[in-house]
């Protein structure tokens, strides 16, 4: 592979002094491409400790109110009797919405939440069969193919390739070679955001942490072991602020683990790019307004 | 057109021996009906697997995967193990009535020196004494033998969970017999401050992507051919971390130089140490068909005596 001018090395990070931030994962500007100069984009992290029984299991009514103050948060709607409101400005009567879900076996989105997600959708006017949740299919599915509105949920968890499995990396069922986004970590997941199926139509991103997976071992990158509840639901209208936040929250609970500094590995370098490159969001807290709702303690952000 | 008795009998006999070279050659690289066979890399291992593990019990039927279908059993990390140029998967899950499962997850690579090499893609955790080397973790083991690389996972940590995933390994390990090597490229690494725990061999570009990030590009030109090696070292106050390529041909490792130098250390030259905007020292040096490259070192001195050791055959 010759060099060329699409080249960027190491480094070019050590000298633009930007290798210790991409290391480290979190929104950083990478060389040559400049922020994009927004407002603050809102978003909301929502805890609940009582989202699960005494057995772990999740309790569907807490998850739904969690749900429900997070989007009328987002939205500006104050009273959550006023829900409906809020849930307007996701969709209506006229639109066709997909809800992009993940099925990973060992953290899939949680049904309930899809459940209620779409309970929601229904009582703005969405007819049912202009609803469909789906993951792996989404590129033949029917809604999907007609969708005017897309939702976008997923849990949080390490991942092999991109470092995490974010609301950006979600949408890599949109392509037919997903496997052609590994190079350097996936980088350019950003560009997924702009085909033609999506561009445009993601109203809402909800990263599920209700029990974030912070780190990965073995072929299925999986161990209980390293997940914990943390029984929140991070919940914005642009992808990369969401995933920033949920990044210093993984990244947190790392050092709070290991006891030591464990970079993200790989880094997760689509984040900021999905900023710098692609203009899909801020990645860097300063642009960020976090919004905290339900428990405190322990959020590590 | 008439032919004699023995010309006739000459000919069936020739159809005949092309019809059972067609056979033979059509059935080449096919998995067998039944799983067995000689094309088959898990033959002689699949039957001899435990069928119990203390009061755990081997679920019916396995599982096996190809390097094509291996996606659809590991999402996203499929391609590690095709990196190493898999052959065959083979997925065991051992259950027990109200505990957490086993799942011994036995790949077989193309070499032992394959399976060495997706060993060394993790290497966290502490030797478990099984197999040629393994390491073991809350929730996890793995090893590799010969040219089986396994992992086996539980789902829960449990009472006896530990003790029965050491069972099932050492059992497993001993089905077939050790390499008894490393790859040859190993020994050219200077001994002097070699961190022997943490050395990772590839051959594919993702792979180093995953351990260090060089480039947005393969500046190296890695691949099926190449085998490399990424090893860490201190020496008295310094460290180092030194990248060792070897190629098919000598052309190869002349461009893999000067696109390193042209693109990574533009203001160096080969065998020369070059100070890197955060302090550090890099350099490149080629020797034959194999190319040394210190990525990051403390100071210029350990960066030039890694390139020049590493070369010069005294590791």
């Amino acid at each position: 592979m010759t060099p060329s001018s699409w080249t960027i090395t190491r480094r070019d990070l050590i000298r633009t002094g930007t290798l210790a931030a991409a290391v480290g994962a979190l929104g950083m500007p990478l060389p040559g491409a400049p922020a994009t100069a927004t407002a603050r984009s809102r978003v909301v992290l929502a805890r609940d400790p009582a989202v699960f029984d005494a057995a772990g299991r999740i309790v569907a009514e807490r998850l739904e109110s969690m749900l429900d103050q997070a989007v009328c948060s987002l939205f500006g709607v104050r009273n959550i009797q006023d829900a409906p409101a809020a849930w307007r400005q996701v969709a209506g009567p006229k639109d066709v919405v997909g809800i992009k879900s993940n099925v990973w076996q060992f953290l899939p989105t949680p049904k309930e939440l899809e459940s209620a997600i779409c309970r929601r959708l229904e009582a703005t006017g969405v007819a049912p069969e202009d609803i469909a949740v789906d993951d792996r299919g989404v590129l033949k599915n029917n809604v999907f193919r007609r969708a005017t509105v897309l939702v976008n949920i997923r849990t949080a968890r390490t991942h092999h390739w991109s470092g995490l499995g974010t609301c950006l990396k979600n949408y890599i069922m949109f392509v037919p070679d997903p496997w052609s986004y590994h190079p350097n970590a996936c980088e350019n997941l950003g560009a997924l955001w702009q085909l033609p199926q999506v561009k445009g139509k993601t109203r809402l991103n909800i990263l599920v942490m209700l029990t974030p997976l912070f780190h990965g071992i073995g072929p299925h990158h999986f161990s209980a072991t390293y997940t914990w509840p943390y029984a929140g639901l991070v919940v914005g209208r642009d992808p990369v602020s969401v995933d920033s936040v949920g990044a210093r929250i993984i990244q947190a609970r790392r050092l709070e683990y290991f006891k030591e500094e464990r970079p993200i590995s790989p880094p997760p370098l689509h984040i900021a790019a999905a900023d710098t490159k692609f203009g899909l969001g801020p990645s860097t807290m300063d642009r960020i307004e976090l919004v905290r709702l339900g428990a405190t303690a322990g959020s590590l952000i | 057109m008439h032919l004699s008795f023995k010309q006739a009998a000459g000919a069936v006999a020739l159809i005949l021996v092309l019809a059972a070279v067609l056979m033979v050659w059509r059935g080449r690289g096919r998995p067998p009906a039944d799983g067995g066979g000689v094309d088959d890399p898990l033959a002689g291992v699949r039957d001899r697997l435990p069928q119990a593990v203390g009061v755990w019990q081997a679920e019916t039927p396995d599982r096996e995967f190809n390097p094509d279908s291996i996606f659809s059993y590991i999402d996203g990390a499929g391609e590690v193990y095709r990196a190493f140029d898999m052959q065959r998967c083979l997925s065991r899950r051992y259950n027990r009535p109200g505990g957490p499962a086993l799942v011994l997850d036995l790949f077989v690579m193309a070499t032992p020196a394959d399976a060495f090499g997706v060993f060394t893609h993790d290497l966290d955790g502490e030797p478990a004494g099984i197999g040629e080397d393994s390491r073991y973790r809350p929730g996890w083991l793995c090893f590799w033998q010969g040219r089986l690389y396994a992992s086996i996972y539980a789902e829960a940590e449990a009472d006896g969970v530990p003790e029965a995933v050491r069972q099932l390994g050492t059992a497993t390990a001993a089905l077939v017999p050790p390499a008894g090597t490393r790859p040859p490229i190993l020994a050219a690494l200077p001994a002097h401050g070699l961190d022997a725990g943490r050395i990772r061999y590839f051959h594919h570009p993702v792979i180093l992507s995953a351990h260090y990030f060089l480039a947005n590009v393969n500046l190296l030109r890695l691949g099926p051919g190449t085998a490399a090696v990424l090893a860490d070292y201190r020496r008295g106050g310094s460290d180092a971390k030194l990248l060792m390529v070897e190629y098919a041909a000598v052309t190869e490792a002349e461009r893999a130089e000067a696109d390193f130098l042209a693109a990574y250390l533009p203001e160096g030259q080969a065998g020369a140490a070059t100070r890197l905007e955060n302090g550090r020292w890099a350099g490149v040096q080629r020797a034959d068909r194999r190319l040394a490259v210190v990525l990051e070192a403390g100071d210029a001195g350990t960066a030039e005596a890694l390139l020049h050791e590493s070369l010069s055959g005294g590791g």
